[in-house]
């Protein structure tokens, strides 16, 4: 390639408390180019991406943006040096329409009053450019996921920008409308603007990009084109063979923990964008691990939930068994008296106290077995905080360290020890290794299956469909709410895939 | 595909924060205690001498400091508990002033004896400041907006009952006199040295500390506050927990109007404004965090008497009431800089 590199990037180094998240980080764009940015969660990825969108500043390193040294201050420095982010949630607001939301913030004026007429006019040209046939005053959330994404790439394309960068576009998008999305990012490039292109997906890294470069664990594990073979970003991208990445798998099951036939969930208020179970049935067994697949909306976070009773008022219908006795699973309390243990998906959210200390948030689900007539027992609560980090090799071993300082696999590894702790026999994990890097992954399925071995019954929903071939011993398929498939561990990729997918063609719009 | 960096060894875990001994952090986790010493310092610098004696240190001054806290300082242990839940009653100044009327119309018309008046006050505030955790919690309305309500209608139901009057209270034996022994809230014990409205201060954040740091509730306060969904997921009784610390605060609005009460001899529906901002100033300026799930009950104390300390300072060198404001209003500041400086530090944000 000849042209002159539109970025450069050397040396960065990015340091959150005692974890560095970026350690020297290099990475080019050249005009035109549409470079992929693959890397595990919490390899650095976002974090890259947020210094060169001046979201963060990097504590040393050098940026050049078409040889001139950069370094922005905040978001907007960067969208005015032209570096636009669409970021993962779309920063749409929903309420306002197509036009407002393009122009949010440099708003055309006549004489200080908005100028209606020329932002529709604008906007009519902007989506234009991305190809997409859009009502510019409709309300954006009246709008499908991908036509949002259209929105969203038109919005950053008014910013004349000369890098793009997109976080994980395809996440949420069905087929055809990520044909559509790629044949637009083309045209884009074409036009000789940059786009950093980020995704977990790598079968879609030789169909859109032209080059690739994989983090890993803060630092360039490679780079080069993107027509390499996919073995060989798998290889980098986990540091070894995945094989090793996963446990044994279980092979005696005792009675059933959970049975769910023809279950539904019915909320007593119905909300927009919440998948109510709706004609589910699974059997969980002792020892066994079984996982939910489906895509995005299926509602694997809502059935976890619901089981769990912090679904809001609601009620089961249908056959709903906690070992073998039918169960109301009404309330978070009554669940829990059921044997029901959860760890949701978002682990700074509704998981930890993350400014508190590690052996506080542990005796979370405890307190009251160490407070016997109200009182706290420090000697009862040090002692099984110390059983819990050492059981889940919690690093640093050290109970008073603060949460929020410790690295995102080991903050999850307090959770799920948070959560055991509470003696579940049914244990309900939503994404659990999400945000944590691959060695800690590891250690997190280590740990997953040794509880199964002890006898609970596990019941984990991921994103992440080797996460749930590799792990569990079935895979269950949900869409809509409701079972429609299921495979044994260690099934084909593809056939899990296809079920999970299928008719959603027709399904939207 | 070229290998831009070597293999690495995936063991290496983060290096902790945790292990090394932190100044920055402690000197933030006793900021009222060590601003407490500052102050004091300061006062016996500053201070007027008369005869080579030292004003600030005198007995009288000191006891002066710490009587004229006691009220403030009792809402500030319990508004403690309130701002650890994340939340904030706006209303205790007004119940004060409420309870003082209440207490001061029943001990001159009923003739009910001590201790079932108290009881009978102290059970109001209480469920005064309950029912306003319950409102804010079944409807889902920011406590700054209930407790905002709960103000205005403290101040009215005290300004109806006194009629706007002063209840003065006398004492001795028979209807229409309050006993004697209610006098001794004005009164100072030990060689006339220190005053009974400071004993009921040390003796409520004595046991405040305890129920905040050696109970399971004292726990559950934290876990509310620290994260709320995380509390509600691990089996906390969080709605139980959000009205109990609203009657908690209620509850030391009661005990502070009876002092009140009780060491000026009247009731008065027209006192203890703005009490709440000096009882919130002083649970944020001992460290507690308004975003909540942090915060020590000897730092209230500590910044409660810090306050009291720098007015009585202030007037001492006969420095206007206005000053006294903006002094006040600066250590709130660097109390609050204080604090966000420890957040960013550990990367948390905000």
């Amino acid at each position: 390639m000849n042209a002159e590199p539109l970025l450069t990037m050397r040396g960065i180094v990015k340091r959150y408390g005692g974890v560095q998240a970026l350690r020297g980080v290099d990475f080019d764009l050249l005009p035109g180019e549409i470079h992929a940015l693959l890397g595990e969660n919490g390899a650095g990825k976002s974090t890259l991406m947020n210094v060169l969108s001046g979201v963060v500043e990097p504590d040393e390193g050098d940026m050049r943006i078409e040889g001139a040294t950069t370094r922005f201050a905040d978001p907007r420095a960067a969208q005015t040096a032209g570096v636009a982010t669409i970021f993962q949630e779309l920063d749409l607001v929903p309420g306002l329409d197509v036009t407002a939301n393009l122009f949010l913030g440099r708003e055309i004026t006549r004489a200080g009053v908005l100028d209606r007429g020329a932002m529709r006019r604008a906007a009519r040209e902007h989506l234009a450019v991305v190809g997409a046939d859009i009502d510019v005053d409709q309300p954006v959330g009246e709008l499908s996921v991908g036509r949002r994404q259209m929105v969203a790439i038109a919005k950053a394309l008014t910013y004349a920008s000369r890098i793009l960068i997109m976080d994980e576009p395809t996440a949420a998008l069905t087929a055809a409308e990520v044909d559509r999305l790629f044949r637009v990012m083309r045209d884009i490039a074409a036009r000789g603007v940059g786009i950093v292109y980020i995704s977990h997906r790598l079968e879609e890294v030789p169909r859109v990009a032209d080059r690739v470069t994989v983090l890993r664990d803060g630092r360039v594990a490679g780079t080069g084109p993107a027509a390499a073979p996919q073995s060989e970003l798998v290889r980098l991208l986990v540091g070894r063979p995945l094989a090793e990445l996963y446990p044994k798998r279980g092979a005696r099951f005792g009675r059933t923990v959970l049975r769910l036939e023809r279950a539904r969930f019915s909320p007593k208020r119905a909300r927009a964008g919440w998948q109510a179970p709706d004609d589910v049935s699974l059997r969980v067994r002792s020892g066994e691990i079984v996982g939910l697949a489906g895509i995005m909306g299926a509602g694997r976070t809502e059935l976890l939930t619901a089981l769990y009773g912090a679904a809001g008022p609601g009620a089961w219908s249908g056959v709903v068994e906690v070992e073998g006795r039918p169960a109301r699973l009404a309330s978070i309390r009554a669940s829990r008296g059921d044997g029901l243990g959860l760890v949701t998906d978002d682990r700074r959210g509704s998981g930890l106290m993350l400014r508190d200390s590690v052996g506080r948030n542990l005796a979370l689900t405890v307190l009251k077995r160490v407070s016997p007539f109200f009182l706290m027992s420090p000697a009862r609560e040090a002692a099984l905080a110390s059983e819990a980090i050492k059981t889940f090799d919690v690093r640093p071993p050290l109970p008073q360290v603060i949460v929020g300082a410790l690295s995102g696999g080991n903050q999850q590894k307090v959770v799920l020890a948070k959560e055991v702790l509470g003696q579940p026999r049914l244990l309900l994990l939503d994404e659990p290794t999400r945000g944590v890097d691959v060695g800690a992954k590891g250690e997190i399925y280590a740990r997953i299956r040794a509880l199964a071995d002890r006898g609970l019954g596990v019941l984990i929903a991921s994103s992440e469909m080797p996460e749930l071939i590799g792990l569990c011993d079935r895979v269950v398929v949900l869409r809509k709410g409701r079972t429609v498939a299921e495979f044994d561990g260690g099934a084909d990729e593809h056939a899990v895939l296809a079920a999970a997918e299928k008719s959603e063609g027709n399904a939207h719009e | 595909m070229n290998d831009a960096a070597p293999m690495r060894a995936a063991s290496a875990a983060p290096s902790p924060t945790g292990r090394r001994i932190d100044v920055f952090a402690i000197v933030v986790r006793f900021q009222s205690v060590i601003g407490l010493v500052l102050v004091a310092i300061g006062g016996i610098i500053f201070s007027p001498r008369r005869h080579g004696h030292i004003l600030f240190l005198a007995p009288d001054n000191m006891a002066n400091i710490v009587r004229a806290v006691s009220e403030t300082g009792i809402i500030a242990v319990g508004m403690t508990f309130v701002i650890i839940t994340a939340g904030i009653d706006l209303s205790v100044g007004a119940l004060l002033s409420l309870c003082s009327v209440l207490t001061a119309t029943i001990m001159t018309s009923g003739g009910y004896g001590l201790i079932p008046t108290v009881l009978f006050v102290v059970l109001c505030g209480s469920a005064f400041g309950g029912a306003q955790g319950l409102i804010s919690n079944r409807f889902r309305l920011e406590p700054f907006i209930v407790t905002l309500a709960g103000l205005q209608v403290a101040r009215g139901l005290a300004l109806v009952i006194s009629g706007n009057q002063y209840i003065n209270i006398s004492y001795g034996n028979g209807p229409g006199l309050a006993p004697p022994v209610f006098a001794i809230l004005g009164d100072r014990l030990f060689n006339n040295v220190v005053p009974v409205a400071t004993l009921v201060f040390v003796v409520v954040a004595a046991i405040a500390t305890f129920v905040l740091n050696f109970t399971r509730f004292g726990r559950y306060v934290f876990a509310v506050g620290g994260n709320d969904r995380a509390a509600r997921l691990s089996g906390v009784p969080v709605s139980l927990v959000k009205v109990s610390v609203y009657a908690i605060t209620g509850f030391v609005s009661a005990i502070a109007g009876v002092v009140h009460a009780g060491q000026f001899n009247f009731g008065s529906a027209n006192d203890g404004t703005g009490y709440e901002l000096v009882a919130i100033a002083s649970v944020v300026i001992g460290g507690t965090s308004l975003f909540g799930g942090s915060g020590s009950m000897i730092g209230t104390v500590a910044g409660a008497v810090m306050l009291g300390a720098l007015a009585n300072i202030l007037q001492l060198n006969n420095i206007n009431a206005a000053l006294q404001l903006l002094a006040t209003g600066a250590i709130i500041v660097l109390a609050a800089v204080l604090q966000s400086l420890v957040r960013r530090r550990e990367g948390l944000g905000r």
